[in-house]
């Protein structure tokens, strides 16, 4: 492989030495800067326990469902084009094309206490906006097409010919989906899963405004570390980060780690 | 199994893809449905296989309209151009999909995918994915996957077009031979003419949706229907107006046939061909053997004489 100009390298390392490298290395040394002792306690502060564990749920159930909801539209969009997947194909992009802090609003004219469904369900006793649902709705949909974005262009390229074959050798609809159609799109969507992740634990504008940002109920991990800053809280704000920062770097592995399996296989295979 | 198609007609939108076609496919025979780009030749194996349906028209296999049979019950193998391998598993899973939806047990499975890979000759490959395979090898991975299910009728579209010419001449005689051994009754769909008349032992003729013509390969070529079969198969050229194939032109001695002028002469091994061009400017071409032409010793600029054969 040829090496590329002394120039660029040194340009392109400067940009994400000062952009990435450097903040992230302020972050970690700010975290350990006040020994282990000091810093065990700021793990175990009840307010940021509390945020991690609400972003784990949130993550639990906003995960799957985005995958279920991605995988099925793929299909859809894919296997049987129409007007409708036509006009779907172009709706599911939305939620990355506008401000987070427009999604929050948004879902709060629809689901507040005075919105058009959440009259009908504060009158059934359901609270969407200020508590656990609105976060996952909002976390939803700000993730929204990470899975189908990664699968339909992968489920384009396989074509249908290896599911049809499947047909001639008897194989039913569910057989033929899951031994052909899921297997071929695995790494792609195990990639969706990793973005999807990624972005929602992330998350921040969309869900402060849902949320209420109410501390150990309400409060997200990133809406806990916004916190602690504003509040001159600057010390649990570090280790609140480092804890975010460690937990993306764990999911950006995963993820490169599977797009090393993929790339390989098509290498080796090809 | 015979197979007869009945009255089948098939449009995509306004697109008319198939007109009223009626056809018997004789059991054990090797047939090759033949026809240019969109003659819905390719539609037409998707009919039978049972992965289109005909908008009329009935399929029967072996006397039982199986129109209403769905694609997985209808025992066909069937052999896409691209060979659709099943890239995530290996060959033997590849060859053995169809015993495992049979759910045949372990040992049965391990029996008759050996045997099947030593039939397609692919012994050592058992272990591989089909990305690693040639393109020849993922074909008999393919064809020994749509014979796993003992299928009563095998469809190939297309089988050799993604081949290169030396392997696809070797798989073509391969599969003729697997074909006779196997006795199964066989169509093949190509747009290439050597092809269908080299392997088939009758040739369906398709253009625009409709069948022009059935038959041997050599009743087709020897009275073509009409001019369309005519230019399909095999070269024309034309001699006094009409119509006819170069090899039934002959030079002669002056005064026994039209006078015309060498213009070109092209040597294609055994075969060469001379274009002649006549006094009022039509261009004619001849086709000799090697030898003939050693003979006569044309060059560009010559005059000579030429007739039909006298047959």
């Amino acid at each position: 492989m040829k090496r590329s100009p002394l120039t660029l390298r040194v340009a392109v390392l400067t940009y994400v030495g000062l952009l990435i490298g450097l903040p992230l290395f302020f972050v970690f040394q700010q975290t350990f800067s006040r020994g282990f002792g000091v810093l065990w306690q700021a793990l175990n502060d009840q307010q940021m326990d509390a945020a991690m564990i609400l972003s784990a749920k949130v993550a639990l159930v906003a995960v799957p469902l985005n995958v279920l909801f991605g995988v099925g539209t793929s299909l859809w969009i894919v296997r049987s084009p129409s007007r409708i997947t036509a006009v779907l194909d172009r709706l599911i992009d939305i939620p990355l094309a506008i401000s987070p802090i427009i999604v929050g609003l948004v879902l709060m004219l629809a689901y507040g206490q005075n919105g058009w469904f959440g009259q009908t369900f504060a009158s059934w006793g359901w609270n969407i906006m200020f508590s656990y649902p609105g976060i996952v709705i909002a976390s939803i949909f700000v993730s929204l097409p990470l899975v189908s974005r990664q699968v339909i262009p992968l489920l384009r390229e396989v074509g249908t010919h290896a599911e049809e074959t499947a047909a001639t050798l008897g194989a039913g609809p569910w057989r033929i989906f899951f031994t052909i159609t899921l297997r071929s799109i695995t790494w792609a969507t195990a990639y969706g899963v990793t973005l999807t992740l990624a972005r929602v634990i992330g998350e921040y504008g969309a869900v402060l405004v849902v949320s209420g940002n109410i501390a150990l109920v309400t409060q997200t991990l990133t809406l806990n570390i916004g916190a602690n800053f504003d509040n001159f809280n600057n010390y649990q704000g570090f280790v609140g980060s480092a804890v975010l920062a460690l937990s993306s770097i764990i999911i950006l592995s995963m993820l490169s780690i599977a797009r090393n399996r993929e790339r390989k296989r098509h290498e080796y295979l090809a | 199994m015979s197979i007869w198609l009945k009255n089948i007609s098939k449009t995509f939108g306004s697109d008319s893809v198939l007109t009223d076609v009626t056809q018997e496919i004789p059991e054990g025979s090797l047939t090759a449905m033949l026809g240019p780009s969109g003659s819905g030749k390719s539609t037409l194996l998707r009919i039978i296989a049972g992965l289109e349906k005909a908008d009329s028209g009935l399929v029967e296999i072996n006397g039982r309209d199986v129109s209403s049979v769905p694609v997985r019950g209808r025992n066909i193998g069937f052999c896409f151009q691209d060979y659709a391998p099943f890239n995530q598993l290996s060959v033997f899973d590849n060859i053995a999909y169809g015993l495992k939806v049979k759910k045949l047990s372990k040992a049965q499975i391990r029996q008759e995918v050996a045997e099947l890979l030593a039939l397609v000759r692919l012994d050592e490959y058992a272990d591989r994915y089909p990305r690693q395979l040639s393109g020849g090898q993922r074909q008999r991975m393919a064809l020994a996957r749509a014979l796993a299910i003992k299928p009563t009728v095998l469809l190939l579209d297309e089988p050799f077009a993604a081949l290169d010419a030396q392997v696809g001449a070797e798989m073509r005689q391969w599969v003729r031979s697997l074909q006779h051994q196997l006795g199964i009754t066989t169509i093949l769909v190509t747009h290439n003419q050597s092809e269908a008349m080299e392997m088939a032992d009758q040739l369906i003729i398709l253009n625009e949706g409709r069948i022009v013509q059935a038959g041997t390969p050599a009743e087709v070529y020897e009275s073509p229907k009409d001019e369309f079969v005519h230019s399909f198969l095999g070269p024309i050229t034309t001699f006094e107006g009409t119509a006819l194939r170069p090899h039934h032109l002959e030079f002669c001695d002056a005064g026994q046939g039209v006078g015309v002028e060498i213009v070109d002469v092209l040597h294609l091994g055994f075969e060469v061909r001379v274009t002649v061009k006549s006094s009022d400017g039509a261009l004619t071409w001849v086709q000799l053997t090697h030898d003939e032409a050693q003979r006569k010793r044309f060059t560009n600029g010559d005059f000579a004489t030429i007739r039909k054969r006298i047959s």
